[in-house]
């Protein structure tokens, strides 16, 4: 008798623990599916359309939050022209709109194109350098676009603004730009969460911790290092395509090493290692701006402090913990664990 | 010929003033092998501190301020170093190398926001040194860049100076050839790291303390000194300080003429620093231990 309630009672127990083991496995499914919903129904029932607009921006802002965490936090390519594909997406569908009359929507496959190959290209230069020479040489290739695109107005129209064509005609409703930004940032997380999760992944983390034994160990480094390069080039590309039809303006102040600075400190807020906690991070600052408007130039400041704050004290960032904790411990939790024994 | 002429005076005019903030550059990476991505923001810090220290002291002459300027950043220097980047070398952080990267960039980062907001974006002027220009024979020049130049002369001999014939010279120089064997006759190699820290960010201060009356000064100033100090370190290899001063000449040098002889004048001027840029692509890209570099770097 005795004995049957026992059995019983550690079967309902293992019952539980599959049941909780597999519940774990739903919850960051259940999460995202919940955010996601929100984010759809987010501007028909709250958002009015300063606030449709904002959340539009720091889904952009995400994108490129998130791309920079893959190219460096991922692959340890210290790149600071992340802006600069983003410029070259956005100018390459304006200019292509003005001089040629190209449709936007080309444009916008045009100016991804444009990116890849840019990023290509400066992918196969910069094999050879590493962390602070690479991002030296990136500092150098974004401030020889910008005094490009600053100094030839007769093309660029320079400081006074290139007018781009609006993508969806001339309405004033913002709710289709949030809805195609939202839907690129769902896209490029996809691609780039099912690129760390692969084999990819792993070689990017290989080489990152140290490149000389990834190649040792069969890693083909120059290809994983080319094909983050352009892929995270390409997004950061479409992303400024779709930016330049949005705002309709474009000024070479889209490129200063102020806005690389800001995408940076997204990611590194967010959490470097994490793509999803890096996105998070770009909405969540990009909005937390708009909140703190009061407080004018100080919030800069403030969110200046936060980063070497978090640099010194918090590595993994900020929101990746969070995330973790509320959402188990994913595959990249672990590898990291193994990876850096002696974490902060 | 005249023409020439006067192109080189100008050249090595700016040159000389550049090499001050790319020593403090070298400096830093060749005992912390850490290069300084807030660079730039000293020297914003310093044109800044400058015309503050200018307003407080009323009647101090604007040369008496620049020493002053030099020991404050040099004082933020030093603290960054010890409470920021000291935990590196003591083994604290994991990946150190990108760790420097980002903490520097994060303090540049953290420092121009600052400007923001406390001096507002538009940009700001410290009175002249001196008024009015001096004819060097080829060429009109303005003092304030003259003298700009000359202490900035006297300062670089006097570093020369301390880095070659003092203990405290010869200590630097022992950490950045070997930490350990540095260590072991005596020589505590964190405490040179914060000197040479205090020393760099100071120097820079210096020079922005220098040119603020010629250029301004504006929170985002920073990025064209800095960059082009990049440019020079590369340029003459990576901590190096003869391989600085020489690049420092030679930037100098390579803006002024290709300034002068662009065809277009006024594209040429707003070129000016995209061909030290290219330079150093270049350089990075075909020779990255520079003129004067070690192997290693």
């Amino acid at each position: 008798m005795i004995r049957n309630v026992q059995l019983i009672a550690r079967r309902g127990w293992e019952q539980a623990s599959i049941f909780h083991q597999r519940f774990r496995q739903v919850i960051p499914w259940a999460t995202a599916l919940l955010a996601v919903a929100l984010a759809v129904a987010a501007p028909q029932l709250w958002l009015g359309d300063y606030w449709q607009h904002v959340f539009a921006i720091a889904y952009f802002y995400a994108v490129l939050s998130a791309g920079w965490s893959l190219l460096s936090g991922h692959a340890g390519q210290f790149s600071f022209g992340h802006m600069a594909f983003m410029a070259i997406g956005a100018y390459t569908t304006g200019l292509l709109g003005r001089y040629l009359g190209l449709s936007p929507w080309l444009g916008i496959v045009a100016g991804t194109l444009m990116a890849a190959v840019v990023g290509l290209g400066i992918g196969l230069l910069v094999l050879r350098l590493r962390a602070a020479y690479l991002a030296l040489f990136t500092i150098a290739f974004s401030e020889i676009l910008r005094i490009i695109l600053r100094s030839e107005p007769q093309v660029t129209r320079g400081d006074q603004g290139l007018r781009v064509a609006p993508l969806f005609g001339e309405t004033l409703s913002r709710v289709p730009y949030y809805y195609l930004m939202f839907g690129l940032l769902l896209v490029c997380l996809a691609l780039m969460m099912w690129l760390t999760r692969s084999r990819v992944g792993l070689y990017l983390r290989a080489i990152r911790e140290d490149e000389d034994a990834a190649a040792a160990r069969g890693v083909d480094v120059v290809r994983y290092k080319i094909l983050v390069f352009v892929v995270t080039s390409a997004m950061a590309g479409l992303m400024g395509t779709v930016f330049a039809h949005y705002t309709a303006v474009l000024t070479p102040s889209i490129l200063v090493l102020s806005q690389t600075g800001l995408v940076i400190a997204m990611a590194i807020l967010g959490g470097v290692e994490s793509l999803v906690a890096a996105a998070l991070g770009g909405i969540i600052v990009q909005v937390g701006l708009e909140l703190l408007r009061e407080f004018g130039a100080w919030r800069m400041v403030i969110f200046g402090a936060l980063l070497v704050f978090t640099l010194r004290f918090a590595r993994n960032g900020l929101l990746a913990p969070v995330l973790e904790r509320i959402l188990g411990s994913g595959p990249r939790a672990e590898s990291k664990r193994e990876a850096s024994p002696h974490a902060t | 010929m005249e023409y020439f002429l006067s192109m080189c005076v100008i050249g090595l005019i700016m040159g000389i003033i550049y090499a001050l903030m790319a020593l403090g550059l070298t400096l830093i990476f060749s005992i912390l092998h850490v290069v300084n991505f807030a660079h730039g923001e000293f020297y914003m810090l310093g044109g800044y501190l400058m015309i503050e220290v200018l307003k407080q002291l009323v009647g101090l002459h604007p040369l008496a301020a620049v020493p002053i300027v030099g020991v404050l950043v040099g004082l933020l220097g030093w603290a960054f170093e010890r409470f920021l980047l000291r935990p590196m070398h003591q083994g604290k952080i994991e990946r150190p190398g990108e760790y420097a990267v980002l903490i520097t960039f994060g303090l540049s980062f953290f420092l121009i926001n600052l400007a923001l907001a406390i001096f507002g974006p538009l940009p700001h002027r410290p009175p002249a040194f001196f008024e009015g220009s001096v004819d060097l024979g080829v060429i009109k020049v303005a003092s304030d860049r003259l003298t700009a130049s000359l202490v900035a002369l006297v300062l670089l001999l006097g570093l020369l100076l301390l880095i070659q014939r003092t203990w405290l010279g010869k200590a630097l120089r022992a950490v950045s050839q070997d930490k350990e064997a540095a260590a072991v006759v005596g020589i505590n190699p964190l405490v040179m790291n914060s000197v040479a820290f205090a020393l760099g960010a100071g120097l820079a201060a210096v020079s922005g303390a220098l040119l603020a009356s010629t250029f301004s000064v504006e929170p985002t100033v920073g990025a064209g000194p800095s960059t082009r100090s990049y440019v020079i370190v590369v340029l003459g290899g990576m901590g190096s300080v003869p391989g600085s001063i020489v690049g420092s000449l030679l930037i100098g040098l390579v803006e002024s003429f290709a300034v002068g002889y662009f065809p277009d004048p006024s594209r040429g001027l707003a070129y000016r620093s995209v061909f030290g840029l290219i330079i150093f692509a270049l350089v990075l890209l075909l020779r990255p231990r520079g003129l004067f570099g070690r192997k290693e770097a």
